[in-house]
């Protein structure tokens, strides 16, 4: 993996972590020298911005149900579950860099 | 009908600012302030304490209303201030009270994260604020912020602060950011936002008096001056500056000592999701899954079988015995085909329900999310599509769902790879044949055993994804994971229950309907004579048709240590569903045996033809075997999905890839297990 460039933004800080494969909001902080919050706020901005994408995967339950939910299929969810479990914590979220 | 006058919208009414905002004792009442009252709005991002601040200033004093032309609803209502004496400034009155009034009409703007709209409400709050003429503008905005979230919290300020508008920042959630160790110095951030910040806790009405004595203030003032921004068109530029101002202020406002902010999570997750520890803890874990699993569920599993091969099977002969059914043809399904597959299924309750319960409680305490992160490293460092890996961890419970999840990767590339090594993950229809044979040739390292097919399932989706990077897709990428880790909580009994249960229910259901109608199969084909002057039914096994067609395939298997034809047969039904593998060995032995005679144990017989089969090394054939059976096509059910998902040129090119790779890999390990064993 390459280390993020010295210069830029925050966004453009975190973007290069994105990109250089570091999985964790803690290790893009550690790495890029940012706070945690504003790593854990830049990804919210870059999801909310287009420039990442962001997926729930199937250990949690989305909040809209198991229509939203990205394993997905035929109208039943990956999980296997008949509904979403009620109280169930979000669970692993990908974010995927956008062509932009 | 409602006149023009009855039609203009409320709100801009009130946002209409008075020909003098000074405050002064002498603004009017009732909900609003009326025309002459300053006009403040309440914005912030949706979760900040907003409304709830809202209700603390105005309490009763309150209309809510839909804005005309939309469904989004805007409240306004009177907040009730005083202020000492000296400092009503107006010309008219000659006020002497020691404290004086000052009504305000608050208006509560919908949520928004920025000026940069994604919703009507956001939309209506961007045109209320920056989308009208300066005259029409609120005279004062108060921006609720979370100070537990509050980088979150300051862009819309950032955004707010490059225009000239007097803005003042209302610190909420202070007692949430204090419990996670975060301090918030409002002094200090105030200078670094260049704006008032007043700290308040609205659901204890604390700090309010200093809010109204900022909000008078800055009332009463000019507005600061615009913060300097970027000539540039770019919106990341924009935004990277944004940021840098964001990270600026809360370094500067801001304090979270390294000891607080080190949480128990933290401490655990350097460990766990180290680069080299990590991925040993993962597969210690994982042995330890499968060592418990099978080391508790053993005795309970030879107690089922010992009921369903004597007392049930015992009990079944006789009923049919006594109905004039002995010998028949309807014995032979009953109690040889049902009751011995579905019974040796039954035997695997145990097992599936303790397997099930410490997967539930790995992913209820958050571990799951660290194995992810570790798995992900793992990928990436050979270059597979870092997404991949939701489908493949969904293909350790079951490979069908699994080429379904493969459809929340962004390439067609990525698809058609994940899906071909998805049937290289070792589904928990294969687990039971592992497990059989595994306590059957391993004894006490059974559940090592089965650790060890897992590993071997590990390696050969990285073997298999390496092989396709490197020859079919060398030009694709790969997509980042970024993962939010959840901190470690105790599992819950009422969710692992519930998540146990619902899983072996559909296990059960799944496996029960493929047994059931195996079982059906395979006796018919045991019952097709092949010879002239047998009759239906009548036949010896391994003259019927399932033994010849057995025996045909027999040969290929011979350098891999289990050329026998019972054996081999139980890779046919495989390739139809592996969870009928065993039940058809049962059946398979139990039909051979003349009626009377003591069969022996299953196990005792699978050993038995190993043994024959491998010249004596029925070890190293049965090593051979259990990777020939994670390696090759899962079931016909994973086909008709990738048929779906990859189209037919892929799947077959899966099917010759998987029969391939197990055949070499089954022969592989044989030929040097036989070396030691």
């Amino acid at each position: 993996m390459s280390a993020a460039p010295a210069t830029g933004g925050p966004l453009s800080l975190v973007l290069a972590e994105v990109r250089a494969g570091t999985p964790t909001v803690a290790g893009i902080a550690l790495r890029s020298g940012l706070d945690e919050s504003v790593v854990r706020a830049a990804v919210d901005h870059l999801v909310r911005s287009g420039r990442i994408e962001s997926r729930e995967l199937s250990i949690g339950c989305p909040p809209s149900g198991c229509g939203g939910c990205a394993s997905a299929t035929d109208g039943a969810p990956g999980c296997g579950l008949p509904a979403p479990v009620p109280g169930r914590r979000p669970g692993l979220v990908t974010l995927t860099l956008s062509r932009r | 009908m409602a006149t023009a006058e009855q039609q203009r919208p409320r709100v801009l009414d009130l946002l209409v600012p008075a020909p003098s905002v000074k405050a002064c004792c002498h603004s009017g009442g009732g909900v609003g302030g009326g025309p002459e009252a300053p006009v403040v709005a309440l914005v912030g991002a949706p979760n900040t304490g907003k409304s709830t601040l809202f209700n603390a200033l105005t309490g009763a004093r309150v209309t809510m209303g839909n804005w005309p032309g939309t469904t989004v609803e805007v409240s306004r209502g009177l907040w009730k201030t005083t202020t000492a004496a000296a400092t009503c400034t107006c010309d008219e009155c000659t006020c002497d009270d020691a404290e004086q009034r000052l009504d305000i009409t608050l208006v509560d703007l919908p949520g928004a994260y920025s000026l940069d709209p994604h919703s009507p409400d956001e939309e209506l709050t961007r045109q209320l604020l920056v989308g009208v003429p300066d005259d029409e503008r609120p005279d004062l905005c108060v921006v609720a912020c979370d100070a537990s979230r509050l980088a979150n919290s300051l862009y819309l300020v950032a955004q707010l602060r490059e225009r000239r508008l007097p803005i003042l920042v209302a610190l909420t959630m202070v007692d949430v950011a204090a419990k996670r160790g975060i301090t918030v110095d409002p002094a200090t951030l105030s200078q670094a936002l260049g704006c008032p910040v007043v700290a308040i806790d609205p659901r204890r009405r604390a700090g309010l008096e200093a809010l109204a004595a900022a909000v008078r203030d800055g009332l009463g003032g000019p507005a600061p001056a615009p913060r300097p921004v970027p000539s540039t068109t770019d919106q990341l530029e924009l935004d990277d500056d944004r940021f840098g101002w964001i990270a600026g202020a809360v370094a500067a406002g801001t304090s979270a000592p390294a000891e607080h902010a080190r949480t128990f999570s933290d401490t655990v997750d350097r460990w766990v999701t180290a680069p080299v520890l990590g991925p040993l803890i993962f597969l210690g874990v994982m042995w330890l899954v499968f060592q418990i699993t099978t080391a508790v569920a053993a005795p309970l599993q030879d107690l089922l079988d010992g009921l369903f091969a004597g007392p049930v099977s015992d009990g079944a002969t006789w009923l049919l015995g006594s109905l004039g059914l002995g010998g028949s043809w309807v014995e032979g399904l009953v109690v040889d085909g049902l009751i011995a597959g579905v019974g040796m299924l039954l035997t695997f309750v145990p097992l599936m329900t303790l397997m099930f319960v410490l997967l539930a409680l790995l992913e209820d305490s958050g571990y799951l999310a660290r194995a992810a992160v570790v798995t992900d490293r793992l990928m990436r460092a050979i270059g597979l599509p870092g997404r991949a890996f939701l489908p493949l961890i969904v293909g350790f419970g079951c490979n069908v769902p699994a080429i379904s999840a493969t459809r929340i990767l962004p390439s067609a590339r990525q698809r058609v790879l994940t899906a071909l090594l998805v049937p290289f993950t070792s589904c928990t229809a294969r687990l039971t044949v592992f497990v059989m044979l595994g306590s059957v040739f391993f004894g006490p390292y059974a559940g090592t055993a089965v650790f060890a097919m897992y590993v071997v399932s590990i390696h050969l989706v990285v073997l298999a994804g390496l092989v396709l990077r490197r020859t079919l897709w060398r030009t694709m990428g790969t997509d980042p994971l970024i993962i939010d880790l959840p901190a470690y909580q105790v599992p819950t009994l009422r969710l692992t229950a519930s998540v146990t249960w619902v899983r072996l229910k559909g296990f059960l259901q799944t496996a029960s309907g493929i047994i059931v109608a195996t079982v059906c199969a395979v006796w018919l084909f045991q019952s097709i004579p092949t010879q002239p002057g047998q009759a239906f039914g009548e036949v010896p096994v391994a003259q019927s048709a399932y033994g010849v067609a057995a025996q045909a395939i027999t040969p290929v298997f011979a350098p891999a240590g289990f050329a026998q034809w019972q054996t081999t047969s139980a890779l046919v039904v495989g390739f139809v569903a592996k969870e009928a593998v065993v039940s058809s060995w049962a059946q398979t032995y139990a039909l051979e045996e003349p009626s009377g005679a003591d069969p022996g144990s299953l196990g005792e017989r699978v050993r038995s033809d190993f043994d024959a089969s491998s010249g004596g090394h029925p070890v190293p054939a049965a090593l051979a075997f259990m990777v020939f059976l994670l390696a090759y096509t899962p079931c016909v059910a994973t086909l008709a999905a990738q048929w779906r998902e990859i189209g037919p040129k892929w799947t077959l090119f899966g099917v010759a890839m998987q029969l391939a790779t197990a055949w070499l890999l089954a022969v592989a390990v044989f030929q040097v297990g036989r070396l030691f064993w």
